[in-house]
């Protein structure tokens, strides 16, 4: 067998097991017993109907969209701001302002969630009103924001603002018109990414989380402690959905916007 | 040019209200007393080091984690590296879909990733379901509730981390190089060990990086998959902190943590390009 050939059957099996949990969730969610079992007795989308009429799942899952919209507003403003000054300061400052804009993805999860958890206390705010949510949020979503949108700035010419500025054009519509039909494609795609990440994120939440406030993972993790049921693997394959839909959208609009002259 | 630095003060000021005083809070509070009416005392003492530095139960836990750690990055290694030279190499048609499966995991909730896996590990589940079908076993295999299990998930929900870096340097390595090499007489096995191997080095150490942070600091996928029977130090250092409401105690227990893995990570970074650069 030549190497090619081995290789891509390592990898092929390798790609089975990416794929394999994401699968059997989706394919349990189906299952019209009462229980998880393997194989299903029979198809159905009688837990995908129970969930939908799980006022706790529903009121999670309006959270989890609620907190993950606001913390991507956020990072998608200041993210967008330090990309744009990284790309055209010195390139030792751009260097180290990388370097801290990336520190919160490479920096502990649960470790940034304590420091916040003890911060909000000292400052008397506690976790009321979902502060510390949010700010936990804001933090686990800006590297990507800031990667993305840098890697669209790469190549940038900045002439081409001040060419636009010496034709009339005020700095805003410069920006408006040049710099931000350039940038888009790695906004939506950070924002795009950023609102999946904050959505999923679970150690965030667990610690942060104000009492009786519950995202949809929180609420997921608590069900699995106690129940068996495909109701869990409804809920799950809902969210996965929901992203592969929401991906495609993205695909779609961020291409067009880049074919728009 | 102070205009341009406006650009920069929102992200300055988050990064520094909501990540450098955090953190040195952090290092204030273990050093605090522990209090019986509260979350912590006031005043400064080392007791909370004193008591997880000559704890042997704490010592063994932090030993586990490191050691899944390890484990589960050099899994994570074995498996990323021929998938990110597939993605990298392999221009096919279903060269797409290769990167979606690939970074899958990425946009899937830890949550939901390891719930599936727990659907296959499970005593009941459809490994050993299948195993029993075909007559393989009588008895069921554990794979789940054990180190096993733990390590099989967190490789699966951390090796998108892996698969990354080692695809960008790949991108960026010319397959001219190798060609040179090969045609100065080296083996394919010799171009790719004095060749490929040292030019991804700075892609492999940032993805082992990577996923050993995210693996020793992981907390939904061993409590799921371990069930309690698999102890890590991110589990005990949350219910010290929400359970028992010993805050000084669980910052000591998680720096004592960081330190080490940072220290296991300083001696990975000194020694790996020694290794291949010979």
């Amino acid at each position: 067998m030549s190497r090619r050939r081995v290789l891509s059957i390592v990898c092929a099996a390798i790609y089975a097991f990416l794929l394999a949990p994401i699968v059997v969730v989706i394919i349990a969610s189906f299952n019209s017993g009462a229980f998880l079992t393997f194989p299903p007795q029979g198809l159905s989308l009688r837990w995908y109907s129970t969930f939908l009429h799980n006022e706790v799942f529903i009121q999670a899952f309006m959270t989890s969209i609620r907190i993950a919209a606001v913390a991507t507003g956020v990072s998608g403003v200041i993210g967008s701001m330090a990309a744009l000054f990284t790309a055209r300061a010195q390139p030792a400052v751009a260097n180290s302002v990388r370097m801290a804009m990336i520190a919160p993805m490479l920096l502990p999860e649960v470790l940034t969630a304590i420091g916040l958890l003890f911060y909000f206390y000292a400052l008397g705010i506690g976790l009321h009103h979902s502060v510390a949510l949010i700010a936990g949020h804001i933090l686990l979503t800006l590297p990507f924001v800031y990667i993305n949108v840098s890697t669209a700035l790469r190549g940038f010419d900045w002439s081409w603002e001040q060419a636009a500025r010496s034709l009339g054009a005020s700095p805003l519509t410069a920006f408006r018109r040049v710099t931000l039909p350039i940038i888009r494609p790695g906004l939506i795609n950070g924002c795009l990414f950023a609102f999946i990440v904050s959505f999923d994120a679970f150690s965030t939440s667990f610690l942060l989380k104000d009492i009786g406030v519950a995202t949809l993972p929180l609420q997921l993790f608590d069900y699995l402690r106690l129940n068996f049921t495909p109701e869990a693997a409804a809920v799950s394959s809902f969210t996965v959905f929901a992203t592969v839909l929401v991906m495609l959208l993205a695909e779609r609009l961020s291409g067009s916007q880049r074919r728009r002259p | 040019m102070s205009r341009r630095l406006l650009l920069m003060l929102p992200a300055a000021l988050v990064l520094i209200f909501l990540i450098v005083l955090p953190y040195a809070n952090i290092i204030v509070i273990s050093f605090r007393p522990l209090s019986p009416d509260g979350a912590y005392g006031q005043g400064f003492t080392a007791a909370n080091y004193v008591t997880v530095l000559t704890s042997a139960h704490y010592w063994r836990q932090i030993w586990t984690t490191i050691w899944i750690g390890l484990v589960t990055t050099a899994l994570a290694l074995l498996l990323g590296f021929p998938v990110a030279w597939d993605l990298a190499r392999n221009r096919g048609r279903s060269q797409a879909l290769r990167r979606a499966i690939a970074l899958s995991p990425l946009l899937v909730g830890i949550v939901v990733r390891s719930y599936g896996w727990t659907i296959l590990l499970g005593n009941n589940g459809v490994i050993n379901r299948l195993a029993r079908a075909l007559g393989l076993t009588q008895s069921i295999i554990p794979l789940m509730y054990n180190r096993f299990g733990v390590i099989v998930a967190l490789t699966h929900v951390f090796l998108p981390f892996m698969i990354l870096p080692i695809m960008g340097v790949l991108q960026e390595l010319d397959p001219a190089l190798e060609q040179a090499g090969r045609s100065l007489g080296a083996s394919p096995r010799t171009a790719f060990r004095r060749i490929v191997l040292p030019l991804c080095l700075p892609g492999v150490q940032s993805g082992c990086v990577m996923v050993f942070i995210l693996t020793i600091s992981a907390y939904v996928t061993p409590m799921l998959l371990g069930g309690m029977r698999v102890k890590t130090m991110p589990m005990t250092v949350v219910s010290t902190l929400i359970d028992a409401f010993r805050w000084p105690l669980g910052a000591a227990q998680a720096l004592v943590l960081s330190l080490c893995g940072g220290l296991i990570l300083i001696a990975f970074m000194r020694l790996t390009p020694m290794r291949w650069n010979r």
